[in-house]
């Protein structure tokens, strides 16, 4: 992690954890954009089915969690006090 | 119209003879078959006040426009009666070559009514019928029970059967095919009471044709390649146990009877654990290319299970018991599939006895046999005892209403139901879409008939969002819904559409040779959920049956209020067009186009006096 960048902390759950093997990450990042390029830098596993290589932004089976706000804005800011989760978009299932 | 046949089989047990009849196309045009087809017959054929477990209550299965079609997951049988747990309307949904097999017969439904002198195996067998004796059937579970009839009738037969559950009348009991369950609201419990222990349908008919066939194919093949792609990657990669950790994170896993949204032992039976640890392999229903059925293997001292599991089980039989171990997880769900009954009432009538248990409150039987909040043990024995319908099981196969009414001592209070039927997955507390969805939904608490979770599952509403704004969601994700059970479509798929109304109308079209719209499609989905609530006021619904249990609108911590809900759901049924009293006006009937299709039955009360 580069110094003097904001750390956050990012939980994954589903195939980002079982891709990295992680339950729990930091990377910096003030943007959720920033985070998902460092997400993909630092856990090359996500890039491709999480990651879009070529936009450095989610594909469309994931969307993130920031404070109990979901979305898929790139622009959303965060912060080092920030809960950000990492989930798949498809929520549910059928019985 | 194409790609139906206009017709169905009424079976009559009790005198053993079958009668065809026709479908106009109406009928298509505006419910567009499967659980909508399904519905319209229940209206027509289940009297007000039928008893659910008696010989009046007619059996439904119906196949859709899209089966046979070649459109990826449209292999579903809708499975429709009125419901022994709720006293409204039950459908379920059930993926198998069932549906294929129905369909080659020449009919596009069957509606079995009346009660057999003596345990009997349906056939069907193209336009023919048997009843044969099934004396020695009973006591096998549904693959055994399809496996022995197979062996006897020909492997051209598909069988839909119950298991001892439903034999010994658990309230919840599925009707199990190919392995997939007809799992809610206990369709089982009523071919139990109609001694039919299983039906085997063998088609040979040619499957009418669709209206473009190059057209078909082309929107086919469109809609398998987009079925691989991001929209079902959750399902095809871990299966939806994925939602078990992320859910217990967000504080919406009903833990310990709906006391938490958070179980300490997530980890130990969350999705990503049983991936790595207990998961063999994956398969897909019967015409899917998605494949999402993942299986699991019990990894402990005692013999070997290998169980399908969704979150739905895992959910109910871990985490709403306070079981943090997932071989006894395994266990119970593999014992639910064999006895055939449906998982979630299963767990939750469970969970509902443990807290009895922790409340000191007295349950019949032995205290040594009492459920206790995270004894695995305890939740296996439960599960072989409701099965059987012995000891404490015989309550418990009541389902968690009539359990706490017959047993009192406050033990209402924490009976987690809607009308009778259990909350599945998601504490509705911090998910307001889904705390309306599970209130109004015709078959009592549902995810599928609702959906409404993905509402509050994404950015699509600000959380201070009007009041009407959420009804309005939560209308448009039941309308949904409705259609895809309807084409009989898988709803895995829902994501692989742009514009699902729009996509849905003209695949409809191509198949059908109807004209449908987008919008069309979306009043038929209202259509069909309109007809789901005309059956449930000839039975007694009153505006009271929507609601939640009080446990989950007591405010705290910022979750919902008993205020909230009902200004929810007074401004559901403004959308809706509903009275106060949400009942539906005459005038919204005409509307719907409904009012000259249901009035062939002379009976246009739906809730009003006469």
């Amino acid at each position: 992690m580069s110094t003097g960048t904001t750390a956050v902390r990012v939980e994954l759950f589903g195939s980002p954890q079982l891709l990295t093997g992680r339950r729990q990450v930091e990377v910096p990042g003030r943007t959720l954009r920033e985070v998902a390029g460092a997400l993909a830098h630092e856990f090359p596993a996500l890039a491709g089915s999480v990651i879009d290589p070529a936009t450095g932004w989610l594909t469309g089976g994931y969307i993130f969690v920031v404070d109990g706000r979901f979305t898929r804005d790139p622009s959303y800011p965060v912060g080092p006090g920030s809960t950000v989760l990492l989930v798949s978009a498809q929520a549910g299932g059928v019985s | 119209m194409n790609a139906v046949h206009g017709r169905y089989l009424q079976i009559d047990l009790s005198s053993g003879t079958a009668t065809a009849r026709q479908l106009t196309e109406a009928v298509f045009a505006r419910l567009l078959g499967g659980v909508g087809l399904a519905s319209y017959l229940l209206y027509r054929f289940c009297p007000p006040g039928a008893d659910p477990l008696e010989p009046e209550n007619p059996l439904i299965f119906a196949s859709s426009p899209f089966i046979g079609t070649g459109i990826t997951t449209a292999s579903k049988i809708a499975v429709v009666a009125k419901s022994p747990q709720t006293g409204m309307i039950g459908d379920s949904l059930s993926s198998s070559y069932l549906a294929l097999a129905l369909k080659r017969t020449g009919y596009d439904a069957l509606v079995v009514t009346g009660q057999a002198p003596s345990w009997t195996v349906l056939a069907v067998d193209d336009g023919e019928i048997r009843l044969l004796p099934a004396g020695e059937l009973l006591g096998l579970d549904p693959a055994a029970t399809a496996h022995a009839i197979r062996a006897e009738l020909g492997s051209g037969f598909r069988v839909a059967a119950i298991g001892v559950a439903g034999e010994c009348g658990v309230r919840y009991a599925s009707i199990s095919n190919d392995g997939r369950l007809a799992g809610r609201t206990g369709s089982g419990a009523v071919m139990g009471s109609k001694r039919l222990k299983a039906i085997a349908v063998r088609g040979t008919q040619r499957l009418p044709v669709v209206a473009d066939p190059r057209g078909v194919v082309r929107a086919a093949r469109e809609l398998a390649e987009r079925s691989l792609g991001p929209g079902t990657a959750k399902y095809r990669e871990l299966g939806t146990a994925a939602n078990l950790a992320f859910f217990s994170r967000l504080g919406v896993l009903p833990t310990r009877n709906f006391q938490a949204g958070t179980f300490e032992a997530a980890e130990a039976i969350s999705g990503e654990r049983l991936f790595l640890e207990h998961r063999t392999d994956k398969h897909g229903c019967a015409a899917c290319t998605i494949g999402c059925e993942h299986h699991y293997r019990t990894r402990d001292a005692s013999e070997a299970v290998e169980v399908r599991l969704e979150y739905e089980s895992l959910f109910a039989l871990g985490s709403l018991c306070g079981i943090s171990d997932p071989n006894a997880v395994l266990r119970a769900a593999a014992l639910c599939d064999r006895y055939g009954m449906d998982a979630i009432s299963t767990g939750s009538t469970i969970a509902w006895a443990m807290e009895c248990v922790e409340r000191g409150v007295r349950l019949p039987g032995s205290p040594d046999e009492w459920p206790r909040f995270g004894d695995a043990g305890s939740l296996v024995r439960a599960v072989q005892t409701i099965g059987e319908r012995r000891g404490l099981g015989d309550l418990l196969a009541e389902g968690s209403r009539r359990a706490a009414e017959i047993v009192g001592q406050g033990s209402v209070e924490w009976a987690m139901h809607v009308k009778g039927l259990e909350l599945p997955g998601y504490d509705p507390r911090k998910l307001k879409a889904m705390a309306l969805g599970f209130a109004v939904s015709t078959r009592g608490a549902c995810h599928n008939r609702s959906s409404a979770y993905e509402v509050d599952f994404s950015d699509q509403l600000d959380p201070h969002a009007e009041a009407l704004a959420w009804a309005s969601a939560a209308a448009s994700s039941e309308d949904r819904a409705a259609v895809l059970d309807s084409l009989t479509v898988c709803k895995f798929l829902r994501h692989c559409f742009s514009d699902f109304f729009a996509e849905a109308a003209e695949l409809f079209a191509l198949v059908t040779g109807l004209p449908m719209t987008a919008v069309g499609l979306r009043l038929a989905g209202e259509r069909i959920n309109t007809v789901k609530k005309l059956f449930n006021l000839d039975q007694g619904w009153t505006r009271a049956d929507d609601t939640l249990p009080p446990r989950l609108l007591s405010g705290e911590a910022g979750g919902l209020t008993a205020a909230e809900l009902d200004r929810l759901i007074q401004a559901y049924y403004c959308v809706r067009g509903w009275d106060e009293q949400g009942r539906v006006p005459p005038g919204r009937l005409r509307e719907l186009e409904l009012a000259e299709l249901l009035s062939q039955d002379g009976r246009m009360m739906y809730g009003y006096a006469g």
